[in-house]
């Protein structure tokens, strides 16, 4: 049962770090980013394919990013458990890198449809992110493809018991603090013009704003939070296989989970994400039984597919405002209004 | 050699953007599903040939019902958020959502055929069916022979009927149409098994030149999407003259590419309609079809 | 106001409709006589055009009724409303533009058979004698006042009985309007048509109706003869300055 909740934990910290920067795109912004996949993605190349580049070097392995990856990690381990804080380090740097990167490529990425309408805009993301995460499976040179690299153990020095709990913390950590950050960045006027870019686009540009300027920064923030998922899942699972960087896993399923919760609120999208990911966790561990149980003829995945797919036209149809409504902005005057 | 298959392969995505423009342009629906309709064909085509032995050339006209079914089916139910006039990001929203519940229909049948048959169907090919004439593969005219036909069809429904007439009508301005008598509701659900009829029917032929599995249609979305948004969104004839551009400049571009850099290129054909399209994006947003070319109306 | 029941092509009760949310027209009253031209006059944003829009049924109804020919039409589609001959001609975009002149035409007659779609296009052509030479053109290449005539003619061949026109000489020249209004006069006295008309030239229009209705934000303010309300002491102060336009 404990290892089930740390699941839950772990799991709800990773998809949250990803739902809550799409949030800020979608929820907040408007921007229909069917491409969240490659900010998740761009973590994991900066695990796999700057990261561990770096140690081969460092280490002066010699062989390809799959081989070198290998006994490069086999080294870093070893420090590792020597010097925990090696690990923590490792972990830290990866971030600050998978960051810039995200910033970078978030930036890069809507570029040439910054200008356009919301239909084109997602057409052109999800096209972007399927195009570049297909590069990455077949292209083994990056991250390793469908076959697949090692990552650091970053808690080498812990005991295999106490490791799951360890990773669940510092996951919850980075989600609590991506919390802080969009809460605290949303509510600037920053927030209430992404909100208004999203209501009305030429009301902002009335306003003297750049819609093009304003999608960029938009992108660049919430690409550069998603992969902070990436590198956490990459070094949770010790390994980065690109096949697991799908469509579905992390650009639908997030969206499923803020359109449960309630677009434009955080605290509903933790909502979303924690009904979603206790479904998902539960599902995982029972779903032989399950289908032993019930008979079913075929890999219980495809069941899931279905049923997320029934529920999310179920929730466009029936509470398309989500659990938690969207919150009216409160600025300061209208605050005092409140109050009085 | 790679001509011909740069050609079978424009001629089934000439189908498919067809079908996805149609359904853009009379609902305003971005379709994402539009290629896992191709592989619900498919598999109906498979499934036709391992129970009754049927050769996949000869089901044609069944995976056109079929496809029909299916593109009214999924009308059906992007219907209520149509009607409520859901932004445009729910539709495409709800678009990904039946893409998965058909993915993980596929995936599931897959299985169960596999079950059915003895071996497994989670990949198949049709290319050991096939005929030749003269060394050249029976799908490079079997593909021209159906496209121009269905491309017939198309223009002889659209052009020299009443309802064809109508189609169009409701689709530069269904408000107005609505005001002539027509039922737009009734042009819009024909328009979307129309697209599931095409797409089938590309379905059926694409395993003459390409691996199957569940997942393909989630690939193939790229060129479909691309393929429309070049010759431009709003014109059916767009999505012919985008599948052609598209298709021909994939295949041959790539081949082209890796002639050079080596075989390793080849993973880069959907890069290389990405491209395409990004540059058409930025320079001539409303596609080929969409620019006015020297003709303005008089005022 | 009087009601003369049994008499109107068109009776309105208690209409509140507008647009979602928004509300535009607020209890309207209102009848249309048969055979007549009923004019209504009111300044920019007064809910006019939403009016006819609401007889047409292609906004939201919240109350009120809408009874033509004794019958009661408020919940009845457009499309089922054409086949009981009733036609609205929008603003703009009243024409198809990527179809030809003769398409559009043919498609004007989409509810009646083929051989009664010949002969009413016949007539349209009759009355519209300008649209002979351009049949074979796509509208988008034809002039303001050859579209109206156009959507005019796609009315006639339609068979309407009730005819609504939304401001058909916005942006039309003082000349080509007043063809315009000839031309609506010569549909209800040749063909018996029932018009409603929504005008922004609102004295010429008024000149050339039977009966007239002011609105104001949304309500009636005036309705009656359309005499009277020419020489309605309120027209001037609604109108003053808008009605030369």
């Amino acid at each position: 049962m404990m290892d089930i909740l740390q699941l839950i934990l772990l799991w709800f910290g990773i998809y949250y770090i990803v739902a809550v920067s799409l949030n800020m795109e979608f929820g907040y912004a408007g921007i229909p980013n069917f491409g969240k996949a490659l900010s998740v993605l761009v973590g994991a190349i900066s695990v796999g394919g700057i990261l561990n580049r770096l140690l081969i070097w460092y280490f002066g392995v010699k062989g390809d990013l799959i081989e070198g990856s290998t006994f490069a990690i086999a080294r870093m381990n070893e420090i590792i458990a020597a010097h925990p804080l090696a690990g923590i380090f490792l972990l830290l740097i990866a971030i600050l890198l998978a960051m810039v990167v995200g910033f970078v490529v978030g930036m890069i990425f809507i570029l040439p449809s910054a200008k356009l309408k919301a239909d084109y805009l997602g057409v052109t993301l999800l096209a972007i992110s399927e195009a570049i995460f297909l590069v990455c499976v077949y292209n083994l040179s990056i991250i390793g493809g469908y076959y697949g690299i090692s990552t650091p153990d970053i808690l080498a020095f812990a005991p295999g018991e106490k490791r799951g709990w360890i990773f669940a913390g510092i996951v919850l950590v980075f989600a609590f603090l991506s919390f802080l950050f969009m809460e605290k960045l949303l509510n600037t006027p920053y927030g209430r013009v992404l909100k208004a870019m999203r209501e009305n686009e030429d009301v902002v540009k009335c306003f003297g704003r750049d819609i093009m300027k304003l999608r960029m920064r938009t992108m660049a923030i919430g690409s550069a939070i998603g992969a902070i998922a990436g590198v956490l899942y990459s070094f949770y699972t010790g390994n980065i296989v690109a096949n697991s960087f799908t469509r579905v896993e992390w650009t639908f399923f997030p969206f499923l989970m803020i359109l449960l919760g309630g677009k434009g609120n955080n605290k509903g999208v933790a909502l979303g994400v924690l009904a979603y990911v206790i479904v998902i966790v539960f599902l995982d561990i029972y779903k032989y039984d399950i289908k032993e149980i019930f008979h079913i003829p075929f890999e219980p995945v495809w069941l899931t597919y279905i049923l997320f797919g029934i529920t999310m036209l179920l929730i466009l149809y029936y509470k398309p405002t989500g659990l938690i409504p969207e919150r009216p902005v409160k600025t300061p005057p209208v605050k005092r209004i409140m109050e009085d | 050699m790679v001509l011909e298959g740069a050609i079978i392969y424009s001629n089934l995505l000439v189908l498919l953007a067809l079908g996805l423009t149609l359904t853009y342009i009379t609902t305003n629906v971005p379709n994402f599903a539009q290629g896992s309709f191709a592989i619900v064909g498919s598999y109906i085509a498979v499934t036709l040939l391992r129970i009754f032995h049927i050769h996949p050339y000869f089901s044609l006209p069944f995976l056109l019902i079929a496809g029909a079914i299916v593109g009214f089916s999924t009308y059906l139910i992007l219907k209520p958020l149509v009607a409520r006039r859901a932004d445009v990001e729910i539709l495409m929203i709800a678009t990904l959502a039946i893409d998965l519940i058909l993915l993980g229909t596929i995936g599931a049948y897959s299985e169960i055929l596999s079950k059915i048959v003895g071996f497994t169907q989670a990949k198949f090919v049709f290319s050991q069916l096939d005929f030749s004439i003269f060394g050249i593969k029976g799908i490079f005219f079997v593909s021209i022979a159906v496209t121009l036909l269905l491309l017939f069809c198309l223009y002889l429904l659209l052009y020299k009927t009443k309802f064809g007439t109508a189609l169009r009508a409701s689709m530069e301005n269904p408000d107005l149409a609505e005001t002539m008598g027509i039922n737009v509701e009734q042009t819009r659900a024909f328009s979307w098994a129309l697209s599931g009829a095409l797409a089938a029917v590309a379905g059926g032929l694409l395993p003459f030149m390409q691996e199957i599995v569940p997942m393909t249609g989630d690939i193939i979305i790229i060129s479909i999407f691309a393929s429309s948004i070049v010759g431009g969104l709003t014109h059916i004839t767009g999505a012919l003259v985008g599948g052609y551009i598209i298709g021909l400049s994939e295949s041959l571009i790539t081949y082209y590419l890796s002639s050079i850099f080596g075989t390793g290129f080849l993973v880069y054909g959907k890069v290389v309609a990405l491209v395409i399209m990004i540059i058409t994006l930025l320079f001539v947003p409303s596609g080929i079809m969409g620019i006015n070319w020297g003709k303005r109306p008089k005022k | 106001m009087k009601f003369t029941l049994g008499n109107e092509m068109i009776e309105v009760r208690g209409l509140n409709a507008g647009y979602g949310k928004l509300q535009i027209l607020f209890g309207i009253d209102a009848h249309v006589e048969p055979h007549k031209i009923t004019t209504i006059v009111g300044p920019n944003g007064s809910g006019k055009s939403t009016f006819l829009k609401s007889l047409f049924g292609l906004n939201d109804i919240y109350s009120g009724q809408i009874i033509y020919k004794g019958q009661d039409i408020t919940r009845v589609p457009p499309y089922e409303k054409v086949r009981m001959k009733i036609a609205y001609l929008p603003q703009t975009g009243n024409v198809f533009v990527n179809l030809t002149v003769e398409e559009n035409l043919k498609i004007a007659g989409y509810v009646l058979d083929k051989a009664r779609v010949k002969e009413r296009i016949d007539v349209a052509l009759s009355v519209f004698p300008e649209l002979k030479k351009i049949l074979k053109r796509k509208a988008n290449t034809l002039s303001g006042g050859q579209r109206q005539f156009l959507a005019m003619g796609m009315a006639l061949v339609r068979e309407a009985e009730f005819l609504m026109l939304d401001e058909p000489t916005a942006q039309l020249s003082p000349k080509l309007a007043e063809v315009i209004f000839q031309k609506i006069i010569e549909m209800r006295d040749q063909f018996k048509l029932t018009i409603l008309l929504v005008e922004q030239n609102a004295k010429r229009a008024l000149e050339v109706s039977d009966n007239g209705y002011m609105f104001v934000s949304g309500k009636v303010a005036f309705a009656g003869g359309a005499k009277e309300l020419l020489e309605h002491e309120k027209f001037e102060e609604y109108f003053l300055g808008i009605s030369g336009s």
